[in-house]
């Protein structure tokens, strides 16, 4: 095992972060190896020390000024939530405006297709007494053209 | 429990102002507030090391705790619970502003074989014959001066309690990171707590 794996194992076992058998292992070691007695003692002082010390420090504002911001912020959620059922409808009714108004769009293209079509139609049959036409189609420019006399 | 009209809230305990609370008395949740917003707002102070963001956050803790109140079921104590909140707060806030990952002199020391090259015996007392006050005082310091990802490990695992693997999962990082980081954090502790005593004799 490396030297820094040793290391991390030694924290580990300081930690109580090892398997029955690793824990196990890392004793033996503790008990032949001065050094890494050592390092398990450094670790464990050290934790200890940040562990009971956790730096003691204090709101900086007076209890009123700092429960008024709090119960500002509670009332604030609160009343959102109030008005949630209320928005949750409009919501809903945002989205039913236009839905609406894109199928009476498709409606009417659909009706004035229709008629289009129909206009078309007519206007070929009264063409077609009377009239020539000649069709070119390009298959490489992917073009057809249609000319009507 | 239903709240009573009048309550003695200072002298209640913690669960009597939970329960109180939940049923929506914000005069015993102003006083767990009270009780407790020194320790709340001292984690934040730890994670950030900035004042005005630690006490906007603490205050964002104790709103989301309100609003979550229903879900604590005393598992834990309430103290538990609370600094949980307000420490995934400080997590959130600290991602976004994407220091975490910056890379400090810190982090760079200990990818280049810091936990190697850096571990001589820690001094078994380095801070003998100080005065407590004195001593968290130092002690807040010298976190001051760790990198954010070094604190972060330090605080989830000194003060959180919380195991490699649970930190692993809350900061994003794999467990070796957690352990190294971990290791290098506490030989750098070591280090500036020495330093204070070497001062002291001088």
């Amino acid at each position: 095992m490396k030297t820094s794996d040793l290391k991390l194992e030694l924290q580990a076992y300081v930690d109580g972060e090892l398997s029955p058998d690793r824990h196990h292992r890392v004793e033996s070691l503790l008990a032949s190896d001065s050094q890494a007695r050592e390092w398990v003692e450094g670790l464990r002082q050290i934790s200890l020390l940040v562990r009971t010390n956790e730096p003691d420090l204090k709101v900086p504002t007076s209890r009123e000024f700092y429960w008024s911001q709090i119960k500002r912020q509670m009332d604030q959620a609160r009343a959102s939530n109030e008005i949630r059922p209320v928005s949750t409808a409009l919501n809903w009714f945002r989205w039913l405006v236009p839905a609406v108004g894109v199928a009476a769009v498709m409606v009417v293209v659909s009706i004035r297709s229709d008629r289009d079509e129909a206009l078309l139609a007519s206007t070929f049959d009264s063409m077609q007494t009377d009239s020539s036409a000649v069709v070119f189609r390009s298959e490489s420019d992917g073009v057809t053209i249609h000319w009507i006399d | 429990m239903p709240a009573p009209l009048k309550y003695d809230y200072p002298s209640a305990s913690d669960e009597e102002l939970v329960k109180w609370s939940q049923c929506g008395d914000t005069e015993a949740f102003e006083q767990l507030i009270f009780r407790h917003r020194d320790k709340i707002f001292a984690r934040a102070m730890i994670m950030m090391r900035n004042e005005d963001q630690a006490l906007e956050l603490s205050q964002e803790a104790w709103v989301k705790a309100w609003q979550r109140l229903v879900q604590f079921q005393g598992d834990s104590s309430y103290t538990t619970w609370m600094t949980r909140i307000v420490i995934n707060l400080c997590l959130d806030q600290l991602r976004r502003q994407k220091r975490v990952r910056v890379e400090s002199i810190d982090e760079l020391e200990e990818e280049s074989g810091g936990v190697e090259r850096l571990m001589p015996i820690i001094d078994s007392n380095p801070t003998a014959g100080m005065e407590q006050v004195e001593l968290r005082r130092r002690i807040d310091e010298a976190l001051g001066q760790l990198s954010e990802a070094h604190r972060t490990v330090v605080v989830l695992h000194e003060f959180e309690g919380l195991e490699y693997r649970e930190i692993a999962k809350r900061v994003g990082i794999s467990m070796g990171t957690v352990m190294s980081r971990l290791f290098y954090a506490r030989r750098r502790l070591a280090t500036l707590l020495s330093g204070i005593k070497r001062e002291r004799s001088e």
